[in-house]
């Protein structure tokens, strides 16, 4: 990589031997080099200023590809999650600093005692005047004084490793705490998937193939009281990237049929909906599987892939 | 797109304004925060849930994202761009990271960015969302499935090329195409 090239990358540049390719830059940009060739464009890039211009036009291409994402709201417990997190984070920095403001805080300098000899014959106020011996007491040996700011210099390194060694703490109990809660909320998870699965009141369905009698198959495992479910297939076919598979609940009251979330099958053939998103008390006449976008749908769009009751 | 008049028209009011949230989190502020997931969680976590596919996992990117912010949030200074861009292209990344079940690679200190838009305003967040949809479907369906399979399934051009059977350049000058599209798309 050289950096005498003064003009930035264009389609037409060479792909060695000077600027990345426009192409490399992309695949750069998004990270799907492996580390070595990524580094080399890491390099160069840090030190060529038309590469780092074209990297931040590329990072906002890829940001405008990112905002083409189905929108999806996130449930409201992702964000007492978050702002909870955010509160103990926040009160583990608030006492961090207190105490280290405690260390830093200069000690109450004691009042100077009365002088009585120096006050003898004086007026109120007089003893605030330094007394000879005081004068005298400033002249010390330089020794000393170095002394004195050699403790005061250790003092101070001491409370600064001290305060590094805290924060990191700080930072270690922080990170652990979120972990914690991480793992508390898919423990939750389980559980409630540990109920739905074995509650008496699930309704247990097997989704088969209209046609041939090797094709994808399904089982669905639904509470309509809870409004959970559980859907597991395989013998899938893959679908198109832009395409997904799309399960959706037929409600026995004849009402629209309700999207129960989008899934796209493994390299085996398998895929899971495990509770979605789904209204409590709808009582479900049958269930079906559909190929919608990629992001799913609100109507099923025919041919249905599965159905079963 | 019927709304290319009202992306001009925008004041860098709102944009400011996350630069002022932005700094009273480096003051430890904690009100700022739920003011910045609410304006930018539902963008973040579509981003994380197109990519993994699994609202449990992409919630985990999204706490990740925004705690990120919340612990540094000097990691984002307004001069690399808009932050709701940021976040939409960091959580692609961080996701793309729990996909390939390797660590992060994310260098977010250092990632420049010439914003699409002013994404703070939450008329024109959904405009240039709605844009962007519809630019990404004008595009040719071959563009259109190697740009996809790229950023949102995290495919190296190597592995698109043996999934599609076209040549390696043929897939690299796809994907810039396809940006570069986009880019169009989105000049005034």
């Amino acid at each position: 990589m050289s950096n005498s090239r003064p003009t930035p990358p264009t389609a037409t540049a060479p792909p060695l031997g000077g600027h990345p390719s426009p192409e490399d830059l992309v695949l750069f940009a998004m990270q799907l080099f492996p580390v070595e060739q990524a580094e080399t464009i890491e390099r160069h890039s840090a030190h060529c200023s038309a590469c780092r211009e074209e990297l931040g036009r590329i990072h906002g291409d890829l940001a405008a590809v990112a905002l083409s994402a189905d929108p999806v709201a996130p449930s409201d417990a992702a964000r007492e999650r978050l702002l909870a997190q955010v509160a103990r984070e926040k009160k583990a920095v608030t006492a961090a600093a207190s105490k280290s403001a405690l260390q830093a805080a200069p000690k109450p300098t004691p009042e100077p005692a009365p002088r009585p000899l120096a006050d003898f014959g004086r007026g109120k106020g007089s003893t605030l005047i330094p007394e000879p011996v005081v004068i005298a007491s400033s002249r010390r040996p330089p020794i000393y004084e170095w002394v004195g700011w050699a403790f005061a210099a250790a003092f101070a390194i001491a409370a600064v490793v001290l305060y590094g060694r805290h924060r990191t703490l700080e930072e270690s109990i922080a990170t652990q705490a979120s972990e914690i809660q991480r793992l508390n909320a898919r423990a939750a998870d389980s559980h409630q998937l540990m109920d739905a699965l074995t509650d008496p009141q699930a309704v247990r369905a097997t989704l088969t193939p209209k046609t041939p009698p090797r094709g994808p198959i399904g089982g669905v495992t639904y509470n309509p009281q809870k409004g959970a479910l559980v859907f597991l297939a395989s013998n899938l076919d893959p679908v198109q990237v832009y395409k997904t598979y799309e399960l959706w609940v037929i409600p026995a009251d004849g009402s629209a049929p309700i999207p129960a979330g989008t899934f796209h099958p493994d390299e085996h053939g398998s895929a899971s909906v495990i509770m979605p998103n789904l209204p409590k008390g709808v009582d479900a006449k049958m269930f079906a599987v559909t190929i919608e976008d990629a992001g799913g749908s609100d109507k099923p769009t025919k041919p249905i892939i599965m159905a079963g009751s | 797109m019927n709304s290319e008049g009202k992306t001009a028209s925008v004041p860098q009011l709102a944009a400011g304004d996350d630069a002022s949230l932005l700094a009273e989190l480096q003051s430890g502020n904690q009100p700022p925060m739920a003011t910045l997931y609410d304006r930018y969680s539902r963008l973040v976590y579509s981003v994380a849930l197109r990519v993994l596919r699994e609202p449990t996992a992409a919630e985990d990117v999204l706490q990740e994202v925004f705690m990120q912010l919340w612990r540094n949030p000097d990691s984002f200074t307004a001069a690399r761009g808009a932050l709701g861009a940021w976040l939409a292209v960091v959580a692609r990344n961080r996701s793309i990271d729990v996909l390939r079940r390797r660590r992060t690679a994310t260098s977010v200190d250092d990632l420049p960015l010439v914003a699409p838009g002013n994404l703070a305003d939450e008329a024109e967040r959904n405009t240039l969302m709605q844009r962007a949809r519809a630019s990404i479907q004008q595009l040719p369906r071959d563009q259109r499935k190697m740009l996809e399979m790229a950023f949102f399934d995290g495919l190296t051009h190597s592995e698109i090329a043996e999934m599609t059977g076209d040549p390696l350049g043929t897939v690299k000058t796809r994907i810039r195409t396809a940006l570069l599209s986009l880019r169009k798309a989105f000049q005034p």
